[in-house]
């Protein structure tokens, strides 16, 4: 057969589907558009400094979106994630003020305990939300309270400062302009990269995102596979809480309001389907780069605070619609 | 029951037709549904449409029920030209339909039901609740449910009364012409009976019920004529007591048909016992006792039966998808218990699913992901994909099955039917199943492909696999099959061993004709 020769030739790895680089394209395209454009109108926009301030401002909802993208993939949502963070945020705070430890230890100790609890929450999402087959977008409704309240009740509705002073210079050190922080991001969003298109676990992820019965009748847990994306979601809602710490200095439990939003507006601008099964982590990168320029040159510009917002809702409604036809016009 | 019958019925040569349908045709894309169908309803009579699946009778009353425009051919209602632009002008028209599956809400009370195409207002434009209450105890006593309460919601209702409840709205509305889906399909004898008493007052006053059913008995009982469905053609309307099951039964199946080879395949020898179902009961299945069969290593059993027959739950059961109410499966004379899919995969059990859509493919994802879908232990180390790995098997898996594609990261969506469901097989071939089950194996695969399909898994019985294959196609079975297992009602009427392949035969047992079936050789 004719057609099978040619596909012989070319030994093409199947996870770049020409419709995924096309999608990621199209995205890279709009980001590169607004830096165009923010550095045409603005004085001050393709600055050094200003870059690194673009970096820092993306950091935490960067390395939320990486776990939302997960849940996203498989078809739910968690919005539990700005609460998570800052119950993750006051248990770590806890933690790293407790007498008796170096820097050291406290910090270690501290990071354990952001994990920790990042990952407890998720998975408790995950494991109610899958065996129940109930929607996740009611179950981490209820987390979200749930992990805002225990925020306020184990700091008692204060603020937790004075950490060590290491944490606080990881939070502001910088390679080269670049914040780690940033780096710590970046490298998150390669190991997602990584998981979701060279594991056995990441293609079945986008499986049960598509077809969940198919990927059942297969022989999978697909009961495990939803209870692990559920608590990658936590996890790194748990890494954002450290990074937050570091940079601010404090564990504050009202910290992280609203941020579940913002996230998922990154992982649906970066082209990931609400429904599930379509959709790349560097799609998320591109999606919190295209939020954060926004954010960033629109005030350059001029324009009130109000007006970037507005302006950002504008974007996840035209993203949503455009994927709307992207899906109509590459799937027949 | 035969009290309806008695009934005075109507001489066609007398009366002219209400209803006429004259060379009805419709298409879907390149599918003919339906593709000459003709006949008439006389005013009160009781008509049935019988056919097997797929025949064309659910298209026809779609059609004259107003969900779909017809594409050429005419219909005529008490003279005029019938062309309903959707189910409210239909209902206009006084033609009503209970449908087959149930259109009630169930947090509704059954008065709000009875009422939910025109609920009755006052003056002010507020709900009439006494009025709607009214009119629902009127509509409920006229079916014989004197004992319901109208106020209460349908969810507290089994599965006969809501049938009923359905009933008693399409009778509220007046209507000429009443179709009943497979009104039986979910009541028991009792209710039947009674379904049958509602029939014949309606009829009295002048309705005419058409009535669909898959119970040859039933339409003996209660119809006055009977049409034929065959392939989306109308094959001939005659009058029940002109004619008998056997001979509906071979309109049915249509004589050219009847002769296909009944010769075994020589070179497949059934060997040493695969599976042994002992009384076996899923949950589907209402039935106290279950089935029992046994299925060897290097055989084709065919299961046929009408929908609804329990052959899917049998299938879903034994790949432990659906849970076992009781009884037992043996493999190899071990009793085995599988708790999910991941079980039954481990004992070498594959399972080419009905619905290649909703259940067997994922379409988005590339032809090479989908093969080793159930195969990802060998297509990776460690949890990593083996990116090359996965694509020569999937290649080889597929020229196997002379698959035709692009490339092997293509979607699969971009496939053909056919090759889309050799994907499928391929994804199970990867795995070299000592057992396959196959619901409906060439549903919506063109000609071609089928026979291919055949070949392929002709070829898996040679070597030693044991197959189990649910079809609603009787040549399909009587093609690839050793035996052929009739299914009714969730019980095994009969077993049918290659000389007595027949369509006939299939269908007598499928309609529950059994005894007279059973022992008949050709």
């Amino acid at each position: 057969m004719t057609t099978q020769t040619l596909s012989e030739t070319m030994p093409k790895p199947t996870r770049f589907s020409v419709r995924n680089v096309l999608q990621n394209a199209g995205i890279g395209l709009a980001l590169l558009a607004l830096i165009l454009f923010f550095s045409v109108f603005t004085e001050h926009f393709l600055t050094p400094n200003n870059i690194t301030n673009i970096l820092t401002q993306i950091t935490i909802n960067l390395v939320l979106a990486v776990g939302m993208t997960f849940v996203i993939l498989i078809g739910g949502i968690d919005l539990s994630v700005g609460s998570v963070m800052a119950f993750a945020a006051v248990v770590a705070g806890k933690a790293i003020t407790l007498p008796g430890f170096g820097p050291a230890e406290a910090i270690a100790l501290a990071i354990v305990a952001a994990t920790l609890t990042g990952v407890a929450c998720g998975m408790i999402n995950g494991v109610i939300s899958a065996y129940w087959a109930l929607p996740s977008f009611i179950i981490t409704l209820g987390m979200l309270n749930i992990a805002r309240g225990a925020a306020l009740q184990v700091s008692d509705a204060q603020t937790i400062y004075s950490f060590p002073y290491a944490f606080e210079e990881f939070g502001s050190a910088m390679i080269y302009g670049v914040p780690v922080v940033f780096l710590v991001a970046l490298f998150l969003v390669l190991v997602a990269w990584f998981v979701l298109n060279f594991t056995v676990f990441g293609r079945l992820l986008y499986g049960i995102g598509n077809n969940e019965e198919a990927v059942r009748l297969a022989g999978h847990s697909v009961y495990w596979y939803k209870v692990a994306a559920f608590t990658i979601c936590g996890f790194t809602a748990g890494i954002a809480a450290i990074v937050y710490m570091a940079r601010l200095n404090i564990s504050s439990p009202i910290a992280g309001i609203g941020f579940e939003l913002n996230a998922i507006a990154a992982v649906i601008i970066g082209g990931t389907s609400l429904s599930g099964g379509r959709g790349s982590v560097i799609g998320t990168l591109l999606g919190a780069f295209i939020i954060g320029v926004l954010a960033n040159g629109l005030i350059l510009i001029g324009l009130s605070d109000f007006m970037r917002q507005m302006i950002t809702g504008v974007v996840i409604i035209v993203a949503v619609v455009l994927d709307y036809y992207r899906a109509k016009y590459t799937s027949k | 029951m035969a009290a309806a019958s008695l009934a005075a019925v109507p001489d066609p040569a007398e009366i002219p037709a209400f209803l006429s349908v004259d060379g009805l045709k419709k298409h879907f894309g390149g599918v003919k549904a339906l593709d000459g169908v003709s006949f008439s309803l006389l005013k009160g009579e009781v008509h049935a449409l019988v056919g097997e699946n797929g025949a064309g009778k659910s298209t026809l009353i779609k059609i004259l029920s107003g969900v779909f425009p017809y594409d050429s051919g005419s219909i005529s209602l008490a003279g005029e030209d019938y062309r309903p632009a959707n189910p409210h002008v239909a209902k206009e028209l006084g033609v009503q339909v209970v449908h087959q599956e149930f259109n009630l809400l169930d947090h509704l009370s059954i008065a709000e039901n009875i009422s939910v195409e025109r609920m009755p207002t006052t003056r002010f434009g507020l709900l009439d609740k006494q009025e709607m209450n009214r009119r629902a105890r009127l509509a409920l006593d006229a079916i014989g449910l004197t004992d319901v309460d109208v106020k209460a919601p349908v969810s507290s209702l089994g599965i006969a009364h809501r049938q009923l409840v359905e009933i008693s709205r399409a009778l509220q509305c007046k209507s000429q012409i009443l179709i009943l889906d497979e009104p039986t399909a979910t009541l028991t004898e009792r209710e039947t009976k009674r379904l049958f008493d509602i029939i014949a007052s309606i009829k009295a006053e002048g309705v005419t019920v058409v009535f669909v059913s898959h119970h040859l008995d039933e339409v003996f009982a209660i119809c006055d004529r009977v049409t034929v469905f065959r392939n989306g053609v109308s094959i001939g309307t005659d009058r029940i007591s002109d004619t008998t099951p056997d001979g509906v039964v071979q309109k049915m199946v249509g004589r050219q048909l009847a002769a296909t080879t009944n010769e075994a395949d020589p070179d497949r020898v059934p060997g040493e016992l695969a599976l042994r179902l002992d009384e076996f009961c899923t949950q589907a299945n209402p039935k106290e006792k279950g089935v029992s069969f046994d299925l060897s290593y290097g055989e084709i059993v065919g299961i046929a039966g009408l929908v609804g027959a329990g052959r899917t739950e049998i299938l879903r059961g034994i790949f432990g998808v659906d849970p076992i109410r009781s009884g037992r499966i043996l493999q190899a004379g071990n009793e085995v218990r599988f708790n999910g899919p991941r079980d039954a995969i481990a004992a070498g059990i594959g399972f080419v699913t009905e619905d290649r859509k909703d259940e067997g493919l994922i379409l988005d994802m590339p032809i090479a992901a989908n093969i080793s879908l159930a195969n990802m232990g060998a297509v990776s180390r460690s949890g990593l994909l083996q990116f090359s790995e996965e694509n020569r098997r999937s290649r080889d898996g597929g020229a196997r099955l002379k698959l035709k594609y692009g490339r092997i990261s293509d979607a699969v969506s971009s496939l053909s039917g056919g090759n889309q469901q050799k994907v499928v097989l391929a994804k199970w071939l990867a795995r070299n199943p000592k057992v396959l089950l196959l619901d409906e194996p060439t549903r919506g695969v063109d000609v071609g492909a089928k026979a291919e399909i055949y070949a392929i898994l002709k070829e898996l019985a040679r070597e030693g696999v044991a197959l189990l294959v649910v079809s609603s196609e009787m040549p399909e079975l009587m093609t690839l099959a050793d035996r052929i297992l009739v299914l009714a009602e969730h019980e095994i009427q009969g077993e049918l061993t290659r000389p007595e392949f027949s369509e006939e035969n299939i269908l007598k047992l499928a309609y529950g004709q059994a005894r007279q079936a059973g022992g008949q050789k050709q």
